[in-house]
């Protein structure tokens, strides 16, 4: 599988190529266009493990209840993924570690990926992403998306991320969740009430962007229909 | 304090990374990550009333948040406007600036914020009615919604209504009908803001406001 990103960050589309052989397991809905001889099969979790339960935890974690798997069948094809939100993706290659990725954040993994829902404790609730997270592990590649730019932050330490911002994590690091100055008052007033402490060692991947904040900023100029 | 600005004009963010005893002041909430020995307290945006005055009809925040650097070493941290945008640096060298409602991101700690006001016109073509004086001596980091552009004017130049970021003290603005009655009305550009004078001004491509115009028949 070779995956090529473009245009990044504004308006990234991944373009991957697979060869015979080859498949690659993508969220749905995000394909935009791919080779006329490309089969999909759609299921509810991934090829060969996992089961109806995983599917419906998938759908508690903010992903969509099924996936696609592209398959070129044969021969070499090619698939071009996009995502609603604009913004920018990474392709990060995993060897045999465990990463923990942000749900909304998955786009599209190689096959030899394993995939599972992951629980972050009761502090995700209060992180401002999803409640459950997904785990990934094995060796293969993975995209990833976010809204707004991409940055990686080598954490050795402790770092502080902003709520809404984590893509992904690696294992080797924890977070707690805590305030972001030294009282709970100016953390309050400087409008950080909650940030999330990562403690350990590792790379943290971080959206430049907040979907939540773009969507405060648009809220108030928004009309509310009356039927 | 050395700093730089990545993700493009589609999605700016601002690296800055605090040498030891220094300061950075941002709008509240526009950390996005930062290094876990840095310090912030949140301080009124000078004064009470005058918080309030740049809460409610500056469209800044009430508080605005300190980030200091109280340790021996150099310490990083990311900051970011609420929108997808571009977000510039200026310089200022005893100079003045004025920013319209929000375009505020960052600035250190010699730069003073003051709140002026604009004028029913510049509410009426919905820039305010009060804009941000940023005078004194440092870097400032200003943004808006969309890529930002710059023109030199001299005499007069009009900008649609809500596109207008950032001008100098020179400019003055004033409001008026794009043509004529027909055209303002159905040609979709209404009121625009002439702005005359001698200097620079910075033009945002998109707003909120269309946006909020484009999306809001489209919902059910």
């Amino acid at each position: 599988m070779n995956v090529e990103l473009l245009h990044r960050p504004g308006n990234t589309a991944a373009k991957i190529t697979l060869q015979a052989g080859e498949n690659c397991t993508t969220e749905s809905g995000a394909m935009i266009a791919m080779s006329g001889h490309m089969n999909i099969t759609t299921s509810t979790h991934k090829k060969g493990s996992g089961s109806i339960f995983k599917a419906a935890k998938r759908l508690l974690v903010g992903e969509s209840f099924f996936l696609n798997h592209f398959d070129p069948a044969g021969k070499a094809g090619e698939l071009w993924l996009g995502t609603d939100l604009a913004g920018d993706m990474i392709l990060l290659d995993l060897d045999n570690e465990n990463l923990v990725v942000q749900s909304g954040s998955f786009l599209a993994c190689e096959d030899s990926i394993e995939m599972d829902m992951g629980w972050q404790g009761f502090k995700s609730i209060l992180s401002g992403e999803s409640m459950f997270w997904l785990n990934l592990k094995g060796k293969g590649k993975i995209v990833l998306s976010s809204f707004g730019a991409i940055y990686p932050i080598d954490v050795d330490g402790e770092y502080i991320v902003d709520t809404g911002h984590i893509v992904a994590f690696n294992e080797t690091l924890d977070f707690s969740i805590t305030k972001a100055g030294k009282s709970w008052w100016h953390s309050f007033l400087g409008g950080e009430s909650l940030v999330c402490k990562f403690h350990g060692k590792g790379t943290v991947w971080c959206q430049s962007h907040n979907p939540k904040s773009f969507g405060r900023a648009l809220t108030s100029s928004l009309r509310v229909r009356r039927a | 304090m050395k700093s730089e600005i990545k993700g493009s004009q589609a999605f700016s963010y601002v690296e800055i990374a605090l040498e030891p005893g220094e300061t950075i002041v941002t709008e509240s909430d526009a950390m996005s990550s930062m290094d876990a020995a840095l310090d912030l307290t949140a301080t009124l945006n000078g004064g009470f009333i005058k918080g309030l005055l740049r809460k409610y009809l500056g469209g800044e925040s009430l508080f605005i948040s300190r980030f200091a650097n109280n340790t021996d070493k150099t310490r990083g941290l990311t900051i970011v406007q609420g929108t997808p945008g571009e977000v510039r640096k200026v310089t200022l060298n005893k100079e003045v600036l004025y920013l319209q409602p929000g375009a505020f991101l960052a600035c250190t700690p010699t730069v003073n914020l003051g709140l002026k006001w604009a004028g029913f016109i510049s509410w009426i073509a919905r820039e305010g009615l009060f804009r941000l004086k940023i005078s004194g001596t440092g870097d400032v980091f200003y943004g808006a919604y969309g890529a930002l552009l710059e023109r030199e004017i001299d005499g007069e130049y009009i900008v649609d209504t809500s596109h207008l970021v950032a001008y100098d003290p020179t400019i003055k603005l004033k409001l008026q009908f794009a043509g004529g009655i027909f055209s303002s009305i159905f040609g979709g550009e209404g009121l625009v803001t002439r702005v005359q004078g001698k200097g620079k001004i910075i033009i945002q491509s998109r707003s909120i406001s269309g946006l909020a115009g484009w999306l809001n028949p489209k919902f059910r």
